[in-house]
């Protein structure tokens, strides 16, 4: 019996120990294999392998989580720079739109969502931004140029190009650019360059050529016809050069006299002058005189040079038998003079041009009048330097309105205040 | 299809009208430079142009064709597709009279036209627009009130029309316009008319998507809400000169 109880004592013993060095084995097994599982997470999270490679379960717990953390560091810091890049994105002035390769739209811009919420022309430019992005996405970039009626009239270019990574394409880029003012100016530069060397030239070489004429020419009747055109031209080139002087004049004002001139004075002055051609177009000049309180502070003869200018132009583009009407009125702190025609207008595309330098709306009429094409510019410079503007609204076949519109002086007691002219 | 996805495909639709009617907007004013300029350039543009509207309109039409067979929409979305379907035919109309004015200023390009003529074109060329605009604003907004003033636009826009006539008749008698030019222009100033109509017919139908009103309906219908109760209007206050219409 004690022999049997000692195997079976033996046995379970050795059974015992067996099944613990199994469990022993299994659990190292599982241990080594979850020490190896963290390793792995930890190498990818890593951005470099450790000197070191730690050792054992907590060393390499440990890793794993300063692994973590420092992953989540890099994940807001790479959330910022998305930010700072969107920041900057929306800072520009241009509209930008930016998509993925399958190009749907991933960004767009403060100036590219007030097109892409529009609803009438710059409609169409989301749509064109559309087809670009599209273009783009097959590889080709593109630029295109569109001109929109609006109201108000605008010229946009948008562009479009591929953004690439080295190795495939990862979107698509979109510019919307405003090119309105820049065309603007570039069309007013390269007018007035062509005007202005025409209008000097144009004269002189009539002069030369009729002189030419005239040294060849024996009847005194012809010579006394050519004598009398060479007068004319060099008349009229005198005029453009005066006009051109002034307005350089009335632009390099430095130090602008700040005396109050009587406003009822300044329009008396500039409806004298105006009257001889008045009289000769079978124009009437109806006058409302301005109270002899108003005055406005500035240069008299600058004043008085830009309202003759506009009653000239409201003479000379009127037909005989019309009225022009000078009304001037108190609006605020400002003196408004205007000066109404009821003559052949201007027409609405030549509107916002018809300040600019030797612009013309009609050069065969302007010439036969004898304009110089300058009158309007010196218009507006006045206006400006007296801290005013100048406002013009007119239909074709109506008439125009022009209004002088400047600050309002001290008001006058006595015509003895104000400079006389 | 998903009742969102659904409502995604009536934007759709919504965002085409305001490209057609984007199309008209700009053209319209392009050819009257055409016709005031002689710009026989700008009109070949013009008419060549006028194949991206059809095509645009047929396509919004069918869109809105499957929309109806597929979706079975009840009420206010079906009132939606049935309206943009009258509107597209609507704007792809005015987008031809515009092509009219191109043609017409073709013919008459080497004729000039005088000043009082030419100011009155441009008139009716910025009341006809304003009209449209207006109506592009409504439909965008679903503002019925504003679609309501365009009757009132319309009747100014007739009246510089009855001026512009009798200009066209006046220059062609003191011998300021050949006649050729005068028949033309008076063709132009019936399309300028037309435009307006068809900007009015878009307030029209407008109302009736919002509310489910037709114009000149019996006051016991309107109260009553033809379509039902889902029909109550969701615009702003309705004021008396909506009703009289």
């Amino acid at each position: 019996m004690v022999e049997l109880d000692r195997d079976v004592l033996t046995l379970v013993l050795a059974g015992t120990a067996a099944a613990l060095l199994l469990v022993a084995a299994v659990a190292w097994r599982a241990r080594r294999a979850l020490v190896r599982r963290i390793v792995t997470v930890a190498l990818r999270l890593e951005e470099h392998a450790p000197g070191v490679e730690p050792r054992g379960l907590e060393p390499n717990l440990a890793r794993l989580e300063r692994a973590v953390d420092r992953a989540v560091l890099r994940d807001g810091e790479a959330t910022l720079a998305e930010q700072r890049l969107a920041r900057a994105l929306e800072a520009i002035p241009q509209g930008m739109v930016l998509s993925d390769e399958g190009g749907r739209v991933l960004f767009r811009n403060g100036p590219a969502r007030v097109f892409s919420a529009a609803r009438h022309g710059e409609v169409l430019v989301t749509a064109a931004v559309g087809e670009m992005l599209d273009e783009a996405l097959g590889g080709r970039a593109g630029q295109r140029t569109l001109d929109l009626f609006g109201p108000p009239r605008r010229t946009l270019v948008v562009s479009a190009v591929p953004l690439d990574d080295e190795r495939r394409t990862v979107g698509a880029l979109a510019v919307i650019d405003d090119v309105s003012d820049r065309r603007r100016l570039e069309a007013m530069r390269r007018d007035f360059v062509a005007n202005i060397s025409h209008e000097l030239k144009t004269p002189v070489g009539a002069l030369s050529l009729l002189a030419e004429t005239l040294l060849a020419e024996d009847d005194p009747a012809v010579a006394e016809r050519l004598a009398g055109r060479m007068l004319a031209e060099a008349f009229r080139v005198g005029r453009t050069i005066d006009d051109l002087l002034e307005l350089s004049r009335i632009e390099a004002e430095e130090a602008p006299l700040r005396e109050p001139v009587a406003a009822h004075l300044v329009v008396a002055e500039a409806v004298e002058r105006v009257r001889p051609s008045a009289d000769l177009h079978e124009i009437r000049l109806v006058i409302d005189e301005p109270a002899a309180a108003l005055s406005i502070r500035g240069d008299r003869r600058q004043l008085v040079s830009a309202l003759y200018n506009l009653l000239e132009n409201a003479v000379k583009y009127s037909d005989g038998g019309s009225t022009v009407d000078v009304r001037s009125a108190v609006v605020g702190t400002r003196i408004e003079i205007t000066v109404q025609d009821h003559g052949i207008g201007i027409p609405s595309r030549d509107l916002e041009r018809i300040f600019e330098r030797f612009y013309r709306v009609d050069r065969a009429r302007s010439r036969e009048t004898g304009g110089t094409g300058l009158g309007l510019a010196i218009v507006r410079h006045v206006a400006g330097n007296h801290r005013g503007e100048v406002r013009v609204s007119s239909r074709e076949g109506e008439g125009s309105t022009f209004a002088l519109v400047l600050p309002a002086g001290p008001p006058l007691v006595s015509s003895t205040d104000a400079e006389v002219g | 299809m998903t009742r969102r996805s659904f409502h995604n495909q009536l934007d759709e639709v919504r965002n085409g009208l305001v490209r057609l009617a984007a199309y008209v907007t700009e053209s319209l004013p392009r050819a009257t430079e055409a016709l005031l300029s002689g710009d026989a350039t700008l009109c070949a543009e013009l008419i060549a142009a006028d194949d991206v509207v059809d095509e645009l309109a047929a396509s919004i039409e069918d869109h809105c064709y499957h929309l109806l067979a597929l979706q079975q929409p009840m009420a206010g979305d079906m009132r939606a597709i049935v309206t943009a379907i009258r509107l597209a035919s609507e704007i792809e109309r005015s987008g031809d009279l515009v092509v009219n004015v191109a043609k017409a200023a073709n013919r008459i390009r080497m004729l000039p036209i005088d000043h009082v003529t030419r100011g009155l074109v441009d008139r009716m060329s910025e009341e006809a627009l304003g009209l449209f605009l207006f109506a592009v604003d409504a439909y965008v907004d679903h503002d019925f009130a504003h679609a309501a003033a365009l009757d009132e636009m319309d009747d100014c826009l007739d009246a510089v029309h009855r001026e512009f006539i009798g200009q066209v008749l006046q220059s062609c008698r003191n011998g300021h316009l050949e006649v050729q030019a005068a028949v033309q222009l008076a063709l132009v100033g019936r399309y300028y008319e037309r435009i307006g109509d068809h900007a009015v017919n878009m307030g029209e139908r407008l109302c009736y998507m919002v509310n489910g009103w037709r114009p000149g309906a019996p006051a016991p219908a309107l109260m009553r809400g033809l379509d039902g109760p889902e029909t109550a209007p969701r615009g702003p206050a309705v004021t008396d000169g909506a009703r009289h219409r």
